[in-house]
């Protein structure tokens, strides 16, 4: 019954329903999560990268999180491929924009910019929607620090903590419990990792699963700061989410 | 191997244009000639103004107490040569519209029926009149479009609609602009000079018809590609309509009777001897 | 002939242009409003071959609206002068708008700003700026009297002067002027200067 409407991105189901853009946010289901919290004087990312093999080299730079323009940041959940295309048509949209105003992009039209791509791709004939779930941190001069959440269908929406990816609900359900307002970028790092560190699946968190960035100000102008992992190690130590010695719990 | 024939390069080689190529026939290749000239856009320009017609004009429009008034002349010149008496510049858009005419005549009546017809489908898709204001925007944008492509349009816009009498001068820069007195074309100068110094905003609907025509005849008198006849409309609150049409060697006379001139001397008739 | 000027003063800018529409010879109206609102906080004051600047200057004005509409938020004085600038910056090898702009703009954060666009697509901020035959009576003007913490009322001083300046040097000096106003109260129409009425003209 339902292979009449799944095959199909353009085609609604008898129930309303569109298959394709589903079964792309179950794709995400699957991927590697992301937490964004929005702090007081900042906000925070952390992302919990999937190490498939021993043998494989991890790029020395991030893999989950990206810079977008210097305003703006986000982190990824889904598959990659398509992500790298979503990142590109981001930061190339950034980049009219200032070329236009000379001024930067206000983070919600980028997202928004971002968002009409997708949703595009829910609706014209013969193609996949993207498999990719974002969290945008940025600050503009009108709202200051702000942070979003995307899906594939290309809905979008503020937040002021979020997870995206496996056990989304979970930690999403988590971040509602110990969110408070006025939370300081420190205390929203050590919930992030707190947060990762009771939905992921491994029994311990380390540094070489984890990608830690920030978005801040420091004097007046924006800045994106990701975390080696040596301070990501003394961070997950000080936080109390990894044993110094493997202990299994 | 293949040679490449590089002979339209020499200088020599005769100029295709100019030499009338009698191969031409028998290959079946149609061909023009063109002018010899260096400067052919000069040229082309020139000669496209040459036999545009009504390019001296004399048109007018105020607004005044009763609605607005609107006159024109009726010649077409080309050059020196002039190619009517008879045109008719007023052009009627609708019922409660008027156009006048000056530069192009073909590009104002064209202009000015397809405006017409924009206006009546405004009209069946809104079950109201357009405004004057809207009328002429609409054809000032259709000139603006066409902007640097020879349009040659100076037109004002004259009309009652819902906010009461409409006047706007619109030409083929894509310049548009609201007004209550206005004149166009190469007798401009004179018209306006009459018009100025006579004009009342309170006149009686007569008293503006002459001030119209009175312009006109003046425009025409000295200007030597204005002339033949001076159309009055006036548009009031139920349209436009007609007030008259004088040829301007009539209104001269008019104006100016001839006076019997004294007989300085009188010839006497010779006796037949 | 044409003139287009503005300045900034403490918390405002002010802009004033002539207001005559000229064809060859002759004076078509006297009364042509040259200085654009291009939305709460904004004017554009533009000259230039009546049509082009007629049609740009709205079509900048929409677009700001637009902009408006979509993302919530106004543009800056800067991102709009920016924008402009591009436009006629494209523009320019395809097919030119003929028209100078003086752009001013009051932000919450920034203060008052004059913008200096011309038709090649050049952007300057500058604290005073002129366009046409006026500007080089108006500019004189202005580099000797200007100060940069004018009030309202020393600021229309200075703008009268350069009216009254352009129209007793200027061979072809336009009657009539207006002069608009932008403050943190937004802008709007401060006041005409006319020497001569358009319409209706009295009895003759």
């Amino acid at each position: 019954m339902s292979r009449r409407y799944d095959s199909r991105t353009t085609i609604f189901s008898p129930e309303g329903r569109l298959y394709q853009v589903e079964y792309a946010m179950e794709a995400i289901g699957n991927a590697g999560s992301a937490i964004g919290i929005l702090a007081k004087d900042g906000v925070v990312l952390v992302g919990e990268k999937k190490v498939t093999s021993k043998l494989l080299q991890t790029s020395a730079s991030t893999e989950k999180m990206y810079k977008v323009d210097d305003h703006v940041a986000c982190a990824v959940a889904g598959i990659m491929s398509d992500a790298n295309i979503l990142i590109n048509t981001a930061r190339v949209q950034a980049q009219r924009y200032t070329y236009a105003y000379q001024e930067p992009m206000p983070v919600e039209q980028l997202v928004q910019s971002l968002c009409d791509t997708k949703q595009g791709y829910t609706q014209y004939g013969g193609l996949r929607p993207f498999g990719v779930s974002f969290l945008f941190a940025g600050w503009d001069k009108n709202y200051g620090f702000q942070l979003y959440m995307s899906d594939p269908s290309g809905n979008y929406s503020g937040w002021k903590a979020a997870a995206i990816g496996a056990n989304n609900q979970a930690a999403q359900s988590m971040l509602k419990q110990d969110y408070k307002d006025e939370i300081t970028r420190e205390e929203a790092v050590q919930l992030a990792l707190k947060v990762l560190s009771k939905t992921m699946d491994s029994t311990s968190l380390t540094s070489e699963k984890l990608e830690l960035a920030e978005v801040f100000l420091t004097n007046g102008k924006v800045k994106y700061q990701v975390c080696s992992p040596e301070i990501l190690s003394k961070l997950l130590l000080k936080s109390g989410v990894t044993q110094p010695a493997a202990e299994a719990s | 191997m293949m040679k490449i024939d590089l002979s339209g390069l020499e200088a020599s080689a005769p100029i295709k244009g100019n030499t009338v190529d009698s191969r031409d026939e028998i290959l079946g290749v149609p061909s023009f000639a063109l002018p010899t000239t260096a400067d052919f856009d000069g040229f082309q320009k020139a000669a496209v103004q040459m036999v545009k017609p009504a390019k001296g004009t004399t048109t007018l429009a105020f607004i005044f107490k009763d609605g607005v008034m609107v006159a024109a002349d009726s010649r077409a010149s080309m050059g020196g040569y002039i190619s009517s008496q008879s045109v008719k510049k007023i052009i009627e858009i609708n019922p409660y519209m008027l156009g006048t005419m000056a530069g192009g005549a073909a590009d104002c009546q064209f202009w000015h029926r397809n405006l017409g017809i924009k206006c009546r489908l405004h009209e069946l898709a809104n079950k109201r009149r357009i405004s004057v204001a809207g009328a002429s925007k609409m054809l000032a944008n259709i000139l603006y479009s066409y902007r640097g492509m020879g349009l040659s349009v100076g037109t004002m816009i004259a009309g009652w609609d819902e906010k009461g009498p409409g006047l706007y001068y619109v030409d083929s820069e894509g310049g548009r602009l609201k007004g209550t007195r206005f004149s166009v074309g190469s007798g401009s100068p004179y018209a306006y000079g009459v018009l100025d110094s006579g004009y009342r905003f309170d006149m009686s609907v007569e008293e503006a018809a002459e001030l119209a025509r009175r312009s006109i005849y003046h425009a025409t008198f000295r200007d030597g590609a204005s002339g033949g006849v001076a159309s009055v409309y006036h548009v009031g609150p139920n349209g436009w309509k007609k007030l008259s049409g004088d040829d301007v060697g009539e209104l001269h006379y008019h104006y100016y009777p001839v006076e019997p001139t004294t007989v300085e001397q009188e010839m006497t008739e010779v006796a037949v001897a | 002939m044409e003139s287009v000027f503005g300045l900034v003063g403490k918390d405002f800018a002010i802009v004033a242009a002539d207001t005559s529409a000229v064809h060859s010879i002759l004076v078509h109206k006297t009364n042509e409003d040259k200085i654009m609102l291009l939305d709460s906080h904004k004017l554009m004051g533009a000259s230039g071959e009546t049509g082009d600047r007629a049609q740009f200057t709205e079509y900048i004005q929409k677009n700001v609206a637009l902009y408006q509409f979509r993302n919530g938020i106004p543009l800056t004085t800067a991102a709009a002068a920016n924008y402009t600038r591009g436009e006629l910056a494209t523009a320019l090898r395809k097919n030119p708008y003929q028209v100078n702009i003086i752009l001013a703009g009051y932000d919450k954060e920034i203060g008052p700003s004059i913008y200096y666009i011309d038709y090649i697509a050049s952007c300057h901020k500058l604290d005073k700026a002129a366009f046409g035959y006026g500007s080089y009576f108006a500019l004189a003007m202005m580099d000797r009297h200007y100060r940069r913490d004018m009030t309202i009322e020393e600021a229309i001083e200075l703008v009268d002067k350069c009216i009254i300046e352009i129209r007793s040097r200027l061979v072809v000096a336009p009657p009539n002027f207006i002069i608009k106003i932008v403050d943190k109260d937004g802008a709007r129409e401060y006041a005409w200067r006319q020497s001569i009425k358009d319409s209706p003209v009295p009895a003759a």
